[in-house]
């Protein structure tokens, strides 16, 4: 069975769903499939197609997470372009791969529906799982809704596939609140995806005509030459980011900015920071506060490996303050709070007009961010700014006055 | 940009993302020459195997049993001629000193190297033309008195090296010993007769009725010819000295068997036959004397039993199937009878010191004991007629006088075979009279070519402990055994007493053999080598060459070799071919740098063959 | 894009060239995968293995080597002495990332991505590797029948982190995490994992055998056998660790014959098409485990009790091949009939003192 071709449509799917229809319009070779919610889903929507003759690819169940990253690994080793995708623990189960799998130029690309990480047991979404990870050489960023998840994923196939970059991508989205909500998606014919999607190629595959080894034990001396070329290749990707999207655009005919979406941020004293799908729900609290006179925008990370430093350092810089919105934990960090503030400061500091950063853990748990909550949380960037300094660091809203 | 600005020294070049390109199988790893951690280096060391030493003519046993092992039966027959002109004859004559020599024999059972050996010589015999042939002629003429073991290999080897070869033989008919002194029984004459045929092919003329000292003098010789070869053997029997020893009805052992052997006896035996002597002369006669109407044999010996006795076992056990009497510890003193013999006297005798080698001492106080017979054949032993020898040649023993060749003082007369080997310590056989005369040949060639004689180098390290070979890759198995004719039928013919081995039989008891200390390409050490660092050039019995770049001196291979032909020797006493490094990491600078680029250029290089 | 038929290798049996009492190998493949030049220890038995089975599979094949001495020792360091593709791959990954191989060559086959025949691919991984932290992802693996073989080299511990007991040591194993002490005189108590009949029994759509590197020519054709086979194989491979196991450096074949003559290790097959054991290997000949045991100073420290002990687990073995036990090995699993240990006098003499 080949593949099938497709045509130019609007649906209405949910990100699992939508992730495996860029997986389909990929092509993709080998699929490794683990049960955990919530991203289980896509891989049921992947099995469907394979078995119904959509997608020719070899889908198969694995024991674990642990072995899913290991038979990606081995896969995309041989030549083949890998899907696979997992969450909470299940993201962390498989941790001892992310590094040898980015080390080894290997463009596996793992769809994650983000989960709160284990203890409670809890399906709602988090960010820390694949944050976790975030040291590790992959590519890695949010999607907001499932039209975005659908274009990230055939992106990211695109740019970690490239010979000049040859890196894994974690393409992540919340869970349930972009994983399992629809929304209308519209689907590219087949043309559009050969035309912006090369066939993967890797330089130097296991194959027997041409041998080679991957992965042997080195010296300590062979070390950091190694360690250099890995960090090159990650900041070596941003050109092709760019142009990757360049080309998008083009093509698909829809525009991003790979690094930051700015909403309502002409004129904002105070901003927000934040990725993934609250950005959809932090656009109608913004739109309301400004239509009540607040001077509140927002600006989302859509690419946070490679960290766009320059760009941060840049666009945070024009505004009084930040509010970083942490759906994510860092116990016992700089902020006593997420992951994401010390990054921002870090871009932030050597700039001649930075703002005061403070940070929010809100949406813990998977619970949505209610408007009330935005109105709480711009009021205190407000009081900061009339202030002129941060009260402290982090505030857990719904916990305090 | 934290990268902007670095640059990776040349030194510090490494292969994109680690990835090596895979080494070559002509060059094999080379970044690291692991040969520098050895302490003992395995070397192929073929020992002398103890048959090929036991031999006398030392021929390569070993070898032609690993042809043959192979299917390779011409090849191992050609091999056996380098060494033995008339393997059909040692096939069925030899005492195979090889055979007690056999390593196997330590294990189960000696390997029957003589029956493969007859197989390979029958074999050689039915062929057309034979696989050797004469030397290109240089001119030189050489003389060989007698044809018997001695002379026929002396002359052979000559032959073969392109001397005009003239073989001067007393008796009616060549063959000497193996015509006269073993009976048909044993030897068949059609097959020592295709055997000496096999000689005139070569070129070699045989003068029959040719007596040196009657009807060729010294003077001639020494006129005639460039050399001469004296291989005259021990023809007269020795005699017991008894009373009556002379009368009609006694004959002695080699007499009696040589001139059936010739076809020239006119002995007629009677029902009744005492053989005195204990030796494989003796046997032969007891044996001989029931195929000529004899019914009751009797052999009477000095030894006081079948161990002293100087007799292959394995004779004197058929021997005793066919019926012959043994009578131990006793001297003939005396051939009773009026004009024909009637009986002996026996006393009671023993050696006075050695076996066999010393004076007999009879209890003369001991009361006679008559034996009735019909016949007595003596069978004591030979000795040399040597009047037409110049003096100064002749030794105490009555033997020929001559130096470690082989060679009469400075003269160009040369000497082999029993005739210079008795009283020397070595047994007088077929075999070492081959063997003494094939030396003796080579002396001569030398001389003629005016090179200098070199001692003969004996074996220094033969293998005969089982402990420096594997006996695991050996699982026992019995000897093959040659059939025989039934021992009550024998005595009516002169038929073959034991018979020839099939092809099966032939391969299957070759297939025994261990092949002691020397390599046959078994190819166990290149398959068990953890590295791999053997590797094999040439498969027919050769050659592996171990990788010394490599080689970590595991030593698997020397313990696991089945024939023991790899030693470990102490890296040190080699002062080149070792590998020594500088530092405790040997890569050298840049290698890395060189996999970098190597492996760049990997996807436009030519596909490897998989199929 | 119309699919294509896959076409896979057939590797023939190497036959012996011995009748009666001759001893020849067959002839051999002439390809040598597997160079010299890589840092394992001298007389290592798993390199001895992996050279053979490299042999056996030939120049279309992909090893995957799990970590472990076959990956450290072998491509110490930044080279290589495999002549075909390998990758490392993680300790745990042993059947995951060879099952990713074999998917991916399915699947680039099929839809023209690459052309050829199937390639062996043979993932090589230690006792640690496939009866600890891997189990489960071979027994996936094996389970989803991919095209691949997995050997298990068993030298019985984990050895390249310097010797570590693993579940596949014997009892009596002296390693560093079971050493023998006043309180554990035969420093390992437990018994190792019957690590070849959970395969057979677990997955028995499966090629599954045992093999040693005392026995090459057997190896190698269950290596080609086990390629032959359509499907997921395993074979467990004893290959004696001079490091470990402490015994002189040159009898490393040695002892994979032993330790199958004293029926510590087993040699069987099983069929999946009839889906039975073949116990009918015999070696030549049947000793007690003394034999086998005194010739490494792991086991230095026996009492006679334990060596009985061992014994007793042998003559277990041999019941299940359905071997009748001799008189003598039965007579050895009372502890009267052995001598301990040289070191495990000087043991109970600490002991005493404690």
């Amino acid at each position: 069975m080949a593949t099938a071709a497709a045509s130019r449509r609007t649906v209405r799917i949910n990100g699992c769903v939508a992730a495996a229809q860029a997986a389909k319009y990929a092509d993709v070779d080998v699929i490794t499939a683990y049960p955990i919610r919530p991203y289980t889903a896509t891989m049921m929507a992947l099995a469907q197609m394979v078995a119904n003759g959509e997608l020719d690819a070899e889908y198969i169940v694995a024991d674990s997470e642990h072995s899913q990253l290991s038979m990606a690994h081995g896969a995309s080793s041989s030549g083949a372009r890998v899907f696979t995708g997992s969450s909470g623990v299940g993201v962390q189960f498989a941790y001892e791969l992310y590094s040898p799998i980015s080390g080894s130029r290997m463009p596996v690309q793992m769809m994650i529906a983000d989960r709160t990480l284990d203890p409670p047991g809890d399906f709602g979404s988090e960010h820390t799982d694949a944050l976790s990870t975030r040291d590790m050489g992959w590519l890695m960023g949010w999607s907001c809704d499932a039209q975005e998840a659908f274009d990230n994923h055939l992106l990211a196939f695109r740019i970690g596939e490239d010979p000049r970059v040859l890196l894994p991508q974690m393409v992540c989205q919340d869970g349930f609140f972009v994983s399992h909500i629809t929304a209308d998606v519209d689907l590219p014919d087949t043309g559009q995806v050969k035309e912006f999607l090369p066939p993967y190629k890797h330089p130097y595959p296991l194959d027997p005509r041409h041998p080679v080894s991957h992965g042997p034990q080195i010296m300590p001396e062979q070390g950091p030459p190694l360690q250099l070329e890995r960090a090159r290749a990650m900041e070596g990707s941003v050109p092709v980011i760019e142009q990757a999207h360049n080309e998008f655009a083009q093509i698909f005919g829809r525009k991003y900015d790979p690094w930051l979406e700015e909403f309502m941020t002409d004129g904002a004293d105070v901003v927000f920071f934040l990725q993934g799908g609250h950005g959809v729900t932090a656009r109608y609290a913004i739109r309301h506060m400004r239509e009540r006179g607040a001077k509140v925008g927002m600006v989302r990370m859509k690419t946070i490996r490679p960290y766009p430093t320059d760009r941060i350092n840049e666009v945070l810089s024009r505004f009084k303050v930040v509010g970083v919105i942490e759906t994510n934990m860092s116990l016992g960090c700089v902020s006593s709070g997420g992951v994401l503030y010390s990054e921002v400061c870090g871009a932030l500091y050597e700039s001649a007009t930075r703002p005061l950063v403070l940070s929010f853990m809100a949406g813990m748990g998977g619970e949505a961010i209610v408007l009330k909550e935005f109105y709480w949380m711009t009021q205190k960037m407000l009081d900061v700014q009339k202030r002129g300094g941060i009260e402290k660091r982090t505030h857990w809203v719904g916990f305090e006055e | 940009m934290s990268t902007k600005g670095t640059h990776i020294p040349d030194w510090l070049k490494v292969p994109f993302a680690g990835i090596t390109p895979g080494p070559s199988q002509e060059k094999g790893q080379d970044l690291f020459p692991t040969g520098n951690w050895r302490s003992i280096r395995p070397v192929y060391r073929d020992k002398m195997p103890p048959c090929n030493n036991a031999c006398g003519t030392n021929e390569k046993i070993q070898g032609y049993l690993d042809l043959v092992k192979r299917g390779k039966y011409l090849d191992a027959y050609a091999l056996i001629k380098e060494d033995m002109p008339f393997p059909s004859v040692t096939g069925r004559v030899c005492y195979h000193p090889c055979e007690q020599a056999c390593n196997r024999g330590q294990y189960d059972e000696a390997i029957s190297i003589r029956a493969v050996e007859r197989f390979l010589g029958d074999l050689g015999l039915a062929l057309p033309r034979d696989v050797v042939q004469a030397g290109p002629p240089n001119g030189k003429k050489v003389a060989v008195v007698g044809s018997g073991p001695a002379g026929h290999s002396a002359a052979y080897q000559l032959a073969r090296m392109g001397y005009a070869v003239t073989i001067l033989e007393k008796s009616p008919r060549a063959g000497g010993l193996n015509r006269g002194g073993i009976p048909d029984w044993v030897l068949p004459q059609d097959v020592l007769d295709r055997e000496v045929d096999r000689l005139k092919e070569l070129g070699v003329t045989i003068k029959t009725n040719t007596e040196v000292g009657k009807d060729v003098s010294w003077d001639d010789l020494e006129r005639n010819y460039d050399a001469c070869v004296l291989a005259v053997g021990l023809t007269e029997p020795n005699k017991v000295k008894a009373d009556g020893e002379d009368k009609p009805g006694v004959v002695h052992g080699l007499p009696f068997l040589r001139d059936i052997g010739m076809g020239t006896s006119k002995v007629k035996v009677g029902a009744r036959v005492a053989v005195i002597g204990g030796g494989n002369t003796a046997i032969d006669c007891a044996r001989e004397a029931f195929r000529q109407g004899a019914l009751e044999v009797t052999m009477i010996t000095v030894e006081s039993n079948p161990q002293e006795m100087p007799a292959v076992p394995e004779d004197l056990h058929d021997m005793l199937e066919e019926g012959v009497e043994l009578l131990h510890g006793r001297a003939m003193t005396a051939v009773l009878g009026n004009g024909t013999v009637e009986a002996l006297e026996l006393r009671p005798a023993r050696f006075s010191g050695a076996i066999n080698a010393s004076p007999i001492t009879i209890d003369k106080n001991a009361p006679a004991q008559r034996f009735a017979v019909d016949n007595v054949i003596v069978a004591v032993g030979q000795h040399a007629s040597l009047d037409w020898l110049p003096a100064k040649f002749k030794t105490e023993r009555n033997t020929i006088k001559v130096d470690h060749f082989g060679r009469l003082g400075d003269s160009k007369f040369f000497a082999a075979g029993d005739i210079v080997q008795l009283g020397t310590g070595q047994p007088l056989m077929v075999v070492n009279a081959v063997g003494d005369g094939k030396r003796v040949a080579f002396n001569v060639d030398k001389v003629l070519r005016g090179e200098a004689l070199r001692p003969r180098m004996l074996a220094t390290d033969v293998i005969v402990d089982l402990n420096r070979m594997n006996m695991t890759y050996f699982p026992h198995f019995d000897r093959v055994k040659q059939d025989t004719l039934n021992p009550a039928s024998r005595r009516k013919t002169q038929d073959e007493v034991i018979l020839a081995f099939t092809e099966e039989q032939a391969v299957e008891e070759a297939n025994r053999c261990f092949s002691c200390g020397t390599c046959n390409a078994c190819d166990n050490c290149y398959l068990v080598c953890p590295e791999p660092c053997i590797i094999r050039y040439d498969r027919s019995n050769g050659l592996y060459k171990i990788l010394v770049d490599y080689c970590k001196g595991c030593r698997v291979c020397i313990e696991e070799c089945p024939t023991g032909c790899l030693e470990g020797v102490p890296e040190l006493d080699f002062d080149t071919g070792v590998v020594r490094m500088e530092t405790a990491f040997a890569i050298t600078q840049g290698l890395h740098g060189r996999q970098a680029d190597e492996l760049k250029a990997l996807p436009q290089r030519a596909a490897k063959e998989i199929d | 894009m119309a699919t294509i038929d896959i076409e896979r290798q057939m590797l023939p049996m190497l036959g012996s060239p011995n009748t009666g009492a001759r001893f020849y190998n067959p002839d051999l493949p002439e390809g040598e995968p597997f160079v010299p030049g890589h840092r394992t220890c001298a007389g290592c038995g798993p390199s001895i293995q992996y050279r053979m089975t490299s042999k056996a599979a030939g120049d279309n094949t992909i090893l995957v080597g799990p970590t472990g001495c076959m990956y450290v020792a072998n491509s110490s360091y930044l080279c290589t002495p495999y002549n075909v593709p390998w990758a490392h791959t993680q300790i745990g990954s042993a059947g995951s990332f060879t099952a990713g191989v074999a998917a991916a060559y399915e699947a680039m086959i099929r839809k023209g991505k690459w052309k050829g025949k199937f390639p062996n691919i043979i993932c090589e991984a230690g006792d640690g590797s496939v009866s600890d932290i891997g189990l489960a992802s071979v027994s996936g693996a094996l389970y989803r029948n991919h095209d691949c073989l997995i050997i298990c080299y068993d030298n019985e511990q984990y050895a390249n982190t310097g010797i570590q007991a693993s579940s596949r040591t014997p009892y009596g194993g002296m390693t560093t995490f079971s050493p023998p002490g006043p309180k554990v005189p035969e420093a390992k108590t437990l018994f190792p994992k019957d690590l070849g009949r959970m395969m057979a029994a677990g997955h028995p759509h499966c090629y599954v055998a045992t093999a040693s590197v005392g026995y090459p020519i057997d190896l190698m054709n269950k290596v080609r056998k086990a390629l032959n086979h359509r499907g997921a194989a395993f074979l467990l491979m004893y290959t004696p660790c001079q490091k470990g196991f402490v015994y002189e450096t040159p009898r490393s074949i040695d002892l994979g014959r032993l330790v199958v003559e004293c029926g510590m290790f087993p040699m069987w097959e099983w069929d999946p098409a009839k889906r039975e054991y073949d116990y009918s290997f015999r070696p030549q000949n049947m000793r007690g485990v003394a034999d086998y045991l005194k010739l490494q100073g792991r086991f230095g420290h026996l009492h006679a009790a334990h060596i009985a002990t061992l014994q007793k687990f042998a003559n277990g073995q041999w019941r299940m091949m359905g071997v009748e036990i001799p008189q003598a090995l039965m007579d050895a699993e009372n502890p009267d009939a052995h001598v301990g240990m040289a070191a495990a006098e000087q043991a109970a003499a600490i002991a005493h003192t404690v």
